[in-house]
């Protein structure tokens, strides 16, 4: 049954962890994520799950991919500093294609920066923070039922691409309390196992979808993980032929399922004519400034990503095609900017609205921002 | 769009940020949105300590304070930090405890009230830490932004079992303050 | 005698290690433990990081998982954590384990993970090409240490004992019956179980330090007496030994053993309100 509940972004994204099916939790305290962990603790015993925390992040990660490997949907959560320690591993599950969810609660940076404070800065290490070609499943909600949402979805997207799964958000929905409606049960994924013998069996052999089957160790299957580059056999290899393959199917497995992955809103844009592109918290400002405007008569509209990666070319080229103008706001000196400009191929006239103090970026700044475009039209 | 605004804010410990929640929860059990903020930094005792609730009759856009329709404030260190929010139409409701030199400019505007919510709660408790729960009972008689039963419930479930008796008694003290200042 | 072919991947072989190096004796004298104990090879789970040692896991026919630089008693500790029920045995080397993953090995001794870990010390950087280790005793030379070693080395024994290791032992690779018989005692013990195991590299720290081939490295190694092991201290093979040390010497065999609560996972919250 579906009830209602004042609680925190952390705290349902605890929850929805444990909905989806987590049995694990292996972290490091971290301004402002650990109330995720603090949660976690609580509910995971009940579960039946296992909660450590571990000496670090690095070994947080590892746990996390040593109980996957063991067969339990596993999870780690993390802010700034912590998610750098993090990327050796991030890039392990790419690689030996172990499903997990990493929850990062932005703060501001670089390095200690700002603790408590909201930030948008690590958009661009959430793609490209490990070493190498890899696939990115980013999700970013914006309210904390969204939290819930995403939590959910990250893991279903794990399992079914056997793959790492982030989840960025910012302190403010992080610590925010929201009323929410927590669903009483929720579509849950799972791996699929291997459905030839132990004998037959070769652990990096993808299916149609170009997915290996996974067993869990201690299943019957005895088989090798390892990050080197490897065969379908998953023992290491330095043919480029090999090397080749694995590098595209590792990236293909996402790229050829954009559409399934990708998720965008869209507000007030069918006959918008300058557009605000916001994520996360950003995106309640900006639906509040154009809901606001067009009370002034502004034409205006929203387009907000819930996926950040794979990045909506399609999505964005779309809008950009319409309007006169799209306002970038982000909290942060410009990281997804360039993406918009590269996936709106000039099509549109780019201005960003950006702000990395550690403040947010409220409704009001985003409505003088249309209000002053739409003065200087005139 | 009523959206409404309330920021209570004072000292560590005196439990405004449990008011802020009580808030927001009692809100949710009159069947709107809330939302509720506090302001994090590294100390865990003492400090100025606010807390932000918007309640709106539809989904809540931005989730923070952005423009505070009511402001509650509980010492004179909090009124510096957390005053700055007040929207230009709202109104200042200040501890009669508050130093006077701080506040004097505003004390003459007519959108300022001022009330005995520390010593009530000193009275009652001994301490301070149910001024929070006192300043919510005077926010519910000054602006009545959701149904005082609900917040009686949301009061006798959100603190801990053993108070709750004794943050009844304070909820009604607040709300009391506000009718005898009118009467 | 132990056919431990059934427990080796054939497929997988020739393997990486040089001419000389004593890690396939560890390797066969931890699977004829595996078999002495008989273990259900399907339930047994090997954990390494990165090194030459590492490596070991690969030709090993059970689960398993061949990690990142010095994090295998992390990764392990989330296998055992989730699935109890594996043999969970961690092959570790004293780069991996001392240097880069020092940080994760005394964390798991401390919490008494039920793991085992085996570290072969061979006092260098092999896989790297002889680089200077955490191991590498004062005085001895190694790529980044051309003017011979300049810091003090880790007693890797000692250092687990003091981070909490329930079960801890020496043994050298040059004694391969002691050293199964260690290591099914270790994989026996509830709690975590450290076994360091004194092995060899003749290709850099032998070529470096002039200590020999693999057989005069190993054969130096077992003048014992009264499971003292003398090392050739002139040829400054053994760690933290400097080879102005008089009288060198290794003890081999149980150093520590205590029963103590194994960590299993996070217990459930006490409820404090009433």
């Amino acid at each position: 049954m579906n009830r209602t509940e004042l609680i925190q972004g952390n705290e349902a994204c605890a929850l929805a962890a444990v909905a989806a099916g987590c049995r694990f939790f292996g972290g490091y305290p971290i301004t402002p994520s650990t109330g995720i962990a603090e949660q976690m603790v609580r509910l995971l015993p009940d579960a039946g799950g296992v909660f450590v925390q571990m000496e670090d992040e690095i070994a947080s990660m590892a746990a996390v991919i040593g109980a996957s490997l063991a067969g339990s949907k596993a999870m780690t959560a993390t802010s700034g500093p912590g998610f750098s320690l993090m990327q050796e591993h991030i890039g392990y599950a790419v690689m030996a294609e172990v499903p997990c969810v990493i929850v990062n609660v932005m703060r501001g940076g670089p390095s200690t920066g700002r603790p408590t404070a909201p930030s948008q800065g690590d958009v661009m290490q959430a793609r490209w923070g490990t070493h190498g070609d890899h696939p990115a499943v980013v999700l970013a909600p914006s309210s904390v039922g969204e939290v819930y949402e995403l939590t959910v979805r990250a893991f279903n997207l794990a399992e079914r691409f056997r793959t790492p799964v982030i989840v960025l958000y910012d302190e403010i929905i992080g610590h925010t309390r929201e009323s929410v409606v927590l669903p009483g049960s929720v579509d849950v994924v799972d791996r699929i196992k291997p459905d030839v013998e132990p004998e037959q069996f070769w652990p990096k052999a993808p299916a149609a979808n170009g997915v290996p089957p996974m067993p869990a160790f201690g299943d019957g299957y005895r088989f090798h993980v390892t990050g080197l580059t490897h065969d379908q056999r998953g023992f290491p290899t330095e043919d480029s032929a090999l090397t080749g393959a694995l590098m595209t199917r590792l990236n293909n497995k996402v790229d050829d399922h954009v559409d399934e992955i990708v998720q965008v809103e869209r507000f007030m844009l069918d006959d918008a004519d300058v557009a605000i592109f916001a994520y996360g918290i950003v995106g309640r400002s900006a639906r509040e400034a154009v809901q606001r405007a067009r009370t002034m008569g502004i034409k205006a509209g929203m387009i907000r990503p819930l996926t950040l990666w794979p990045f909506p070319d399609v999505q964005v080229a779309a809008v950009a095609e319409q309007v006169d103008a799209m306002i970038v706001a982000e909290m942060n000196l410009g990281q997804l900017i360039g993406e918009v400009q590269r996936a709106s191929g000039g099509r549109t006239e780019i201005v960003g609205h950006l702000r990395a103090d550690g403040e947010p970026i409220t409704p009001s700044q985003l409505l003088t921002e249309l209000t002053d475009r739409n003065e200087a039209a005139r | 769009m009523s959206r409404n605004e309330i920021r209570i804010a004072g000292a560590g410990g005196q439990g405004v940020v449990t008011a802020g929640r009580i808030l927001a929860e009692a809100a949710i059990l009159c069947g709107r949105a809330a939302t509720h903020s506090q302001a994090y930094g590294p100390q865990a005792r003492g400090g100025a300590s606010r807390s932000d609730v918007v309640i709106d009759t539809e989904a809540i856009g931005f989730p923070l304070a952005d423009e505070v329709d009511l402001l509650v404030i509980l010492n004179s260190d909090a009124y510096l930090r957390y005053q700055p929010e007040l929207g230009e139409r709202g109104h200042l409701i200040i501890d009669g405890d508050c130093a006077p030199e701080h506040l004097s400019r505003h004390l003459c505007d007519s959108n300022v009230t001022k009330y005995p919510v520390v010593e009530k709660a000193r009275l009652l408790s001994g301490g301070q830490l149910v001024a929070g729960i006192v300043a919510l009972g005077v926010v519910q008689a000054f602006a009545n932004v959701v149904d005082t039963e609900a917040l009686r419930e949301a009061v006798a479930t959100g603190v801990p079992a053993r108070h709750k008796e004794l943050n009844l008694k304070a909820l009604e003290a607040g709300m009391q303050l506000v009718g005898g200042v009118r009467a | 005698m132990t056919d431990v072919k059934s427990y080796l991947r054939e497929w997988a072989m020739p393997h990486v290690l040089c001419p000389g190096c004593a890690h396939g004796i560890v390797l066969r004298s931890f699977l004829v433990a595996v078999d002495d104990l008989q273990l259900d090879q399907n339930k047994v789970a090997l954990v390494a990081g990165i090194g030459c040692s590492s490596r070991l896991v690969g030709y090993a026919d059970f689960c398993t998982l061949h990690g990142t630089h010095g994090r295998a008693p992390a990764f392990a500790t989330g296998l055992k954590l989730a699935r109890p029920e594996l043999s969970v045995v961690v092959v570790t080397g004293d780069g991996d384990g001392l240097a880069i993953g020092g940080n994760h090995l005394i964390h798991a001794a401390r919490r008494n993970i039920d793991i085992t870990v085996i570290l072969l010390n061979n006092s260098i950087y092999g896989m790297t090409g002889g680089q200077v280790a955490p191991t590498t005793p004062p005085g001895a030379f190694a790529s980044t240490a051309p003017g011979g070693n300049t810091e003090a080395s880790f007693d890797a024994c000692k250092l687990l004992i003091g981070a909490g290791a329930s079960f801890v032992a020496r043994v050298l690779a040059a004694t391969p019956i002691e050293m199964t018989k260690l290591m099914a005692d270790g994989m026996s013990h509830r709690g975590f179980s450290f076994i360091e195991v004194i092995s060899d590299c003749p290709e850099y720290f032998g070529r470096y330090n002039k200590a020999g081939g693999g057989a005069a490295m190993l054969t130096g190694l077992t003048l014992r007496d009264e499971g003292v092991a003398v090392p050739l201290a002139s040829k400054r093979f053994v760690n933290h030994v400097p080879s102005s040390a008089p009288p060198p010497g290794i003890t081999t065999g149980v150093l520590h053993r205590e029963d103590r609560p194994v960590f299993v996972g996070v217990r459930k919250a006490v409820d404090d309100e009433s």
